[in-house]
């Protein structure tokens, strides 16, 4: 317990530093606030735009777009994943092709996204479900094939009906490259998403970002940027980190078997 | 060629975290004579690795003084050469270069400092391997490396901490015999740290038994060189010391 | 069956012999089906090209000059930011990884820098550099060095003290120690961290020539997609997608898999 209140103290030090030089000395120097803003500033725009509600707006459509696109992404990649992997043949056969457009995930899809969906929701949905979408069928298929001949065999010959062999054998066994494959895909997900809300919609926090731009207010992007960094940061702890530890150690097991 | 001296030798490890403090070696002396082989023996944890770390400079000490050639020590240094348990061999540097390296590093120009890598590997009969990398080498050549690594950037003082112990029986009983081979050859002062007794005695001009610690007792080996496991297993004066060093080692 | 079995039998052989065929094959039937719907026209043309209109729009752009410019434009942003990358960031992590004081001291700020992550930036650099090259090596350099900093941290603590033990009695002072012994030892997990980098760092390269850009590759595809010109951002997403395979798969991947395995650092 003390260690892990020292942990967190020493890593929160260095910023409690650059928040003090910014809160202290910075106001020392004239920088033109169209330049680099004041501490004050910023939390002046955070109490702003939580007071009337538009930050929360920003975030929560982001969030939605990613949570939306990332769960179809996975609902459909992982079992296209494994039904393919299961075959050498097609495994082998469709690998080129899946990593391919894992190479455009994201970002490069965002002109032709735009020019299909229109700006808006669908676009930017369309976007980060195409970033995790083949980065995660990729994994799964290559999850699957790593699984070894013997235990597949081991499972069949014990009896494993294909949906037994589904649960037990298979998913379990490709669960780690899954979990893998969601975590880069995320993280190209996540930088898809603010790059798509600055040119093609009208809510979120990349187009918060692109907005405060035009008028120079510099405090409003500072404010985006840390929230940007926080949200994640708080993704990647809470959620990814657990999860890929979670089947890290189930992978043990099963090297173990 | 110098000779190594521990002049009264304390270490207390100290442990920040739980706050205990660990006496590891309490009063050490001993003299090491220039061109001497000295095995130091004892159980395990008796505080022979943390001897030979404070020598050779990897680890401070708590109280006392190490003189080579009569100057205190400070940090490591290339007058001590040290052949490690794990080899220790750079993996992305060839045999050739693992050798090489310490001439390098008093800055002798390439053509001559393979020269010398060379001439040493031969002496170990490593001149085919010169060209591979150490992973593609049995642990005993990788040892052969490592001993001649050491002896290759002519140490006043070579420090060898339980060298052979990774390696297999067979192998450890000629990598033994090649040591008191070489060693005949260039007579460096050698401190040879090991738990086995017979590697002990079969190697040494004098052992020194360690136990908690202390110096328990030293007991001089006066076999003829070059000396081999055929002769020494025959050999009643080698057996005679082996038991009275075990018998000091199991007393501890 | 049978015949299934022997055509893909012939197929295993012949990818033995000439790898490259298993990578171009499986794009023969998807641009055979990619025809087909653009000639049944499922979609309306101007949405959905054929393979011929991009291929027209490959050579007319070549051929104008366009295309080898863009493309020139693109790669070179990509090489010097990762220059730059990889000239910041490997230091930076030897310091890091060697010393616990600046350990303490920057890396909980460099987790929160690579969170923020590179578009983020692209507002305010905007506002700084204004839209230009400055911006943009700014964003590529930005991504290219985190992934090798945090890399070459772990390389250097993976890294067996006792190697530096043994160069330091070799005679290595302290800069020798760095250069014999810590960076070879994280070589393996900076070429690692590199090709991290470059996968990040092209996507912001192309965010960025999307959003603040007057060239490249990018700026080529947004420019066709203001147009309307379907064909252009169909052509640009595809060399996009060949252009990283072949860097990836063909360059980085190998660096990366021999020199672990041919020092034994990969398999042991
Ligand atoms: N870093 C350390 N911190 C605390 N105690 C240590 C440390 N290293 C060794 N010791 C203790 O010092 C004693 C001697 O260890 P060592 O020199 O490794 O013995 P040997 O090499 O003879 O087996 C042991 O009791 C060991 O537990
Ligand atoms: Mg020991």
């Amino acid at each position: 317990m003390r260690r892990r209140l020292e942990t967190t103290a020493w890593f929160m030090a260095p910023f409690a530093v650059i928040l003090a030089a910014w809160a202290f000395v910075l106001p020392l120097f004239e920088v033109n606030p169209r330049l680099f803003p004041q501490l004050s500033q910023v939390i002046e725009a955070a109490r702003e735009t939580l007071a009337d509600g538009t930050l929360i707006q920003h975030v929560g459509a982001s969030l939605v777009r990613v949570a939306v696109g990332t769960t179809l992404a996975i609902v459909l990649a992982v079992p296209l994943g494994i039904a393919m992997g299961v075959s050498p043949v097609i495994s082998t056969f469709i690998s080129p092709l899946l990593r391919f457009f894992s190479v455009l995930a994201g970002i490069a899809w965002i002109p032709i996204a735009t020019l299909w969906f229109g700006y808006g929701f669908g676009a930017i949905t369309f976007i980060i479900f195409n970033a995790v979408f083949f980065i995660v069928t990729y994994n799964t298929l290559l999850g699957v094939s790593t699984i070894p001949m013997p235990v597949r065999n081991a499972a069949l010959s014990l009896g494993a009906g294909p949906l037994v062999m589904l649960t037990e054998v298979l998913l379990p066994g490709a669960l780690p490259n899954i979990v893998t494959g969601i975590r880069t895909g995320l993280g190209f997900a996540w930088r898809g998403l603010i790059a798509a809300e600055m040119i093609a919609t009208n809510v979120g926090l990349g187009y918060m970002l692109f907005v405060a731009r035009d008028f120079y207010r510099t405090e409003v992007i500072v404010l985006g940027m840390v929230v940007i960094g926080v949200l994640w940061l708080l993704i990647d702890r809470l959620v990814l980190a657990p999860l890929e530890r979670a089947t890290i150690e189930r992978w043990g097991m099963v090297q173990r078997a | 060629m110098k000779g190594l001296t521990l002049r009264h030798l304390s270490k207390t490890y100290f442990d920040p975290y739980s706050g205990t403090r660990v006496d590891a070696i309490h009063d050490v002396s001993l003299q090491v004579e220039a061109g001497e082989f000295v095995s130091v023996v004892g159980p395990s944890g008796c505080g022979k690795t943390t001897i030979l770390n404070m020598i050779a400079g990897f680890l401070p000490h708590s109280g006392g003084d190490i003189l080579v050639g009569g100057k205190p020590v400070k940090g490591p240094g290339p007058d001590r050469g040290v052949v490690f348990q794990s080899f220790a061999l750079f993996p992305w540097k060839t045999v050739l270069d693992n050798v090489a390296f310490g001439p390098k590093m008093r800055g002798v120009a390439r053509a001559e400092r393979e020269k010398i890598a060379r001439e040493y590997l031969a002496i170990a009969g490593l001149s085919e391997a010169a060209g591979r990398y150490p992973s593609e080498l049995s642990g005993g050549m990788q040892q052969r490396v490592g001993v001649v690594r050491a002896l290759a950037n002519d140490p006043d003082v070579l420090l060898m901490d339980e060298p052979f112990a990774s390696v297999d029986a067979q192998t450890r009983m000629t990598l033994q015999e090649e040591l008191t081979r070489i060693w005949a050859e260039k007579r460096n002062t050698v401190l040879f740290i090991t738990h086995d007794v017979g590697e002990a005695v079969f190697l040494a001009d004098r052992v020194v038994v360690l136990t908690k610690g202390r110096v328990l007792d030293e007991i001089k080996v006066g076999l003829p060189r070059p000396r081999k496991w055929d002769d020494a297993n025959k050999d009643p004066e080698f057996q005679r010391l082996s038991a009275q060093v075990l018998e000091k080692v199991r007393a501890a | 069956m049978i015949l299934v079995w022997k055509i893909w039998g012939a197929y295993v052989r012949l990818t033995a012999r000439f790898p490259s065929v298993a990578t171009l094959m499986p794009f023969v039937p998807v641009v055979g089906l990619w025809a087909l719907v653009a000639h049944l026209e499922l979609f309306p043309k101007v949405f959905f090209p054929s393979p011929l209109d991009v291929w027209r729009s490959f050579i007319d752009l070549t051929w104008k000059g366009i295309l080898p410019d863009y493309l020139q434009d693109s790669v070179v942003r990509l090489a010097v930011g990762a220059a730059w990358g990889m000239a910041l960031g490997i230091p930076l992590g030897v310091l890091i990884g060697m010393n616990r004081i600046a350990y303490r001291a920057l890396w909980p700020v460099l987790l929160f820098l690579q969170a923020i992550g590179d578009i983020a930036w692209l507002p305010i650099l905007v506002i700084w550099f204004g839209y230009g090259l400055v911006t943009m090596t700014f964003v590529i350099v930005y991504t290219v060095l985190f992934p090798v900093v945090l890399n070459t941290v772990l390389g250097v603590r993976s890294v067996p003290p006792v190697l530096a033990r043994a160069a330091q009695s070799l005679g290595a002072g302290r800069w020798s120690v760095v250069w014999e012994v810590i960076l070879p030892g994280a070589l393996p997990n900076i070429i690692t961290g590199l090709r991290n980098g470059l996968g990040y760092g092209w996507r912001a390269l192309i965010a960025a020539e999307i959003i603040v850009g007057t060239s490249g590759i990018g700026f080529l595809m947004f420019d066709a997609r203001r147009a309307g010109s379907v064909v252009e951002i169909f052509l640009g997403m595809i060399i996009l997608g060949i252009l990283w395979y072949i860097v990836d798969s063909w360059v980085l991947a190998p660096i990366e898999r021999t020199t672990g395995q041919r020092w034994g650092l990969v398999t042991r």
